[in-house]
């Protein structure tokens, strides 16, 4: 069964269609890649399904309930959770209490205290090795700590669906790869399914994900097994601008123009 | 267990200054009217924190609680003064009203206006008492311009005696124990799921409905609170103390940039600040009165500045920040 289902997801800001006739259907505990260049609709996807505005047209499924238009904190009990491309701490409260805010609201809300809410915390500060920023407050932190208190908050709400944003932006290849090896190993053991969204970093999404969707001008350029998706044409045209022989063709233009220019 | 108790001890600091300042009013000769009016500008600014502080809006219609607040008291009063055999009973009446009544007009005021985000909501409010103020007057609601003055049903109630002793030491009794029933509310919405929803939706409105929280239900519950405390010192301070309310007087603006004053001077959503607040607030008016008379303000205005941009924390933000860790700083919240 699907846990999450977009149908001909339209959503426009003013004449600009951000996200064009999307479809998508993600199945529990499966790991997708969402990749496209700048400006090509990620984000507002994102938003649209975590419920930050409703789209236009089209329907959001998520585990058998229609949510297109329910509002966010509605669907975070229902076990959706996201991070942030630029990470949004509650800056004044300590990195524990950050955690614990996503435990205390999430898909358990109605089954912890605040205290087991501040236990079931310092679990996923461990696991994301933020241990010795625990009493931190959060907007003291680096960019990257930032990213992993995200995490560590997203995954303390216990989603069945974790929306990463960018997660990996400004990390260096080692802890990329520590981190791809980190999102493989909690959906195993949490048995959630994560949409990872990368604008660039491909190393992130060859390593990660079983699935990738390609997003181009708001619509879905493509949608398959992510060797087949990363080395389809289409793809190499919406990031490098041409196909490779046309590219060079206007490259030899080029220099000729700058060979008689002098 | 014992963990749990300690969640508290931040209430020590707060009650020992308040009960220090009723001690020293009662005991020392002359102390009393001053602290009975740093016990108003505490509670004021105890009772504002839970919404300007702890949500980080700004209300700048809040004395209209107070203003409503002071109405329900004399209505209560002057209502059920002819009723046999009420006696005391007519205060808890009054009580009620200004709660009812607080409650009220802030489920009216929130449920437009808190809709509104930051300074949107603070323009939007900065009508509500002059409005209500004109609508008393205007509409000749509750004898309009004209106020109510009780003074004839409170001795008419309670006997000469007793209705003096309510005027001139039990309603700042009352006052003691509002502030420090607001604290006591104050430190349980820290500590239960209420305050980490409110310091989220504080910091990241967005961020926090995306972690589940449903954000104008946790601002409505700080908002109905606040109000409430405001109806309450309304109630005593305006009403008991005072036996007359004129709408002009109630609904005065100056009182709410007193509050705002208060909670930020002390820390806006600490527990201790709106104290501090409240003391350094009510004596450097106090000494500024005696020493400059008439040029208070143009002297509070500039230092007010100061502070606030040497201190954008308040001095207990301040001294949470530098005491973090140490024994002192379970006392300090």
């Amino acid at each position: 069964m699907s846990l999450l289902r977009l149908e001909n997801v339209t959503k426009k800001f003013g004449g600009l269609v951000a996200v064009d006739k999307v479809s998508l259907e993600i199945k529990e505990g499966e790991l997708i890649g969402i990749v496209g260049p700048n400006g090509s609709g990620k984000t507002t996807l994102f938003n649209v399904i975590s419920g930050v505005f409703p789209p236009e047209e089209g329907t959001v499924i998520f585990d058998g309930q229609d949510i297109t238009t329910l509002p966010p904190y509605k669907r975070a009990p229902l076990g959706l959770g996201r991070t942030f491309q630029i990470s949004r701490p509650f800056s004044s409260a300590s990195v524990r209490e950050n955690v614990a805010i996503g435990a205390m609201f999430g898909r358990l809300a109605h089954k912890v205290s605040v205290n087991n809410s501040l236990e079931i915390a310092d679990r996923y500060i461990d696991m994301l090795g933020l241990e010795t920023h625990r009493d931190k407050a959060a907007g003291t932190l680096t960019p990257v700590e930032k990213k992993l208190m995200e995490i560590a908050r997203a995954l303390a709400m216990r989603p069945k669906l974790l929306l990463m944003d960018e997660a990996m932006a400004g990390m260096n290849p080692k802890d990329i790869d520590d981190m791809v090896k980190f999102i493989k190993k909690i959906r195993e053991e949490e048995k959630i399914a994560i949409v990872s969204m990368v604008e660039h970093i491909m190393r992130a999404v060859a390593g990660l994900a079983e699935r990738v969707m390609v997003m181009h001008q708001g619509a879905k350029l493509i949608d398959a097994k992510t060797e087949e998706a990363l080395t389809d044409p289409r793809v190499i045209e919406v990031y490098l601008g041409h196909p490779p022989d046309q590219a060079k063709w206007r490259s030899e233009i080029w220099k000729k123009e700058r060979d008689n220019n002098g | 267990m014992k963990k749990n108790i300690a969640k508290y001890y931040p209430l020590v600091p707060v009650l020992a200054a308040y009960l220090v300042m009723f001690l020293m009013g009662k005991n020392m000769s002359g102390m009393w009217q001053l602290m009975a009016m740093l016990a108003f500008y505490c509670a004021l600014g105890q009772a504002f924190n839970i919404f300007l502080g702890m949500t980080g809006y700004v209300d700048f219609g809040y004395v209209a609680f107070l203003g409503v607040g002071t109405y329900g008291m004399a209505l209560g009063i002057t209502r059920f003064a002819s009723f046999e055999g009420l006696g005391i009973g007519i205060i808890i009446i009054g009580f009620a009203l200004a709660l009812v009544m607080a409650t009220l007009l802030s489920l009216a005021v929130g449920a437009v206006a808190l809709r509104l985000r930051g300074a949107y909501f603070a323009i939007a409010t900065i009508g509500v008492n002059e409005g209500f103020r004109y609508l008393i007057e205007g509409a000749r609601i509750w004898n309009g311009s004209e106020g109510i003055i009780f003074m004839a049903e409170m001795n008419q109630a309670f006997g000469r005696e007793l209705a003096s002793a309510l005027s001139t030491f039990w309603a700042d009794v009352m006052v003691f124990i509002i502030a420090a029933l607001a604290a006591l509310v104050t430190i349980y919405y820290m500590r239960s799921k209420i305050g980490y929803a409110l310091t989220a939706l504080r910091e990241d409105e967005d961020a926090a409905k995306v972690m589940g929280i449903n954000v104008t239900k946790y601002k409505i519950i700080a908002f109905i609170t606040s109000a409430s405390f405001a109806g309450l010192i309304g109630a005593t301070s305006w009403a008991i103390k005072t036996p007359y309310v004129f709408p002009p007087e109630v609904f005065e603006i100056h009182y709410t940039v007193e509050a705002i004053i208060i909670v930020l001077l002390g820390g806006a959503g600490t527990l201790l600040g709106p104290v501090v607040g409240g003391l350094i607030y009510g004596l450097s008016k106090y000494w500024l009165a005696v020493i400059l008379p008439g040029f208070q303000l143009l002297i509070f205005a500039p230092l007010i500045i100061i502070i606030i941009i040497a201190f954008p924390e308040g001095v207990i933000g301040l001294l949470k920040a530098r005491v973090k860790g140490r024994r002192l700083g379970t006392f300090i919240e």
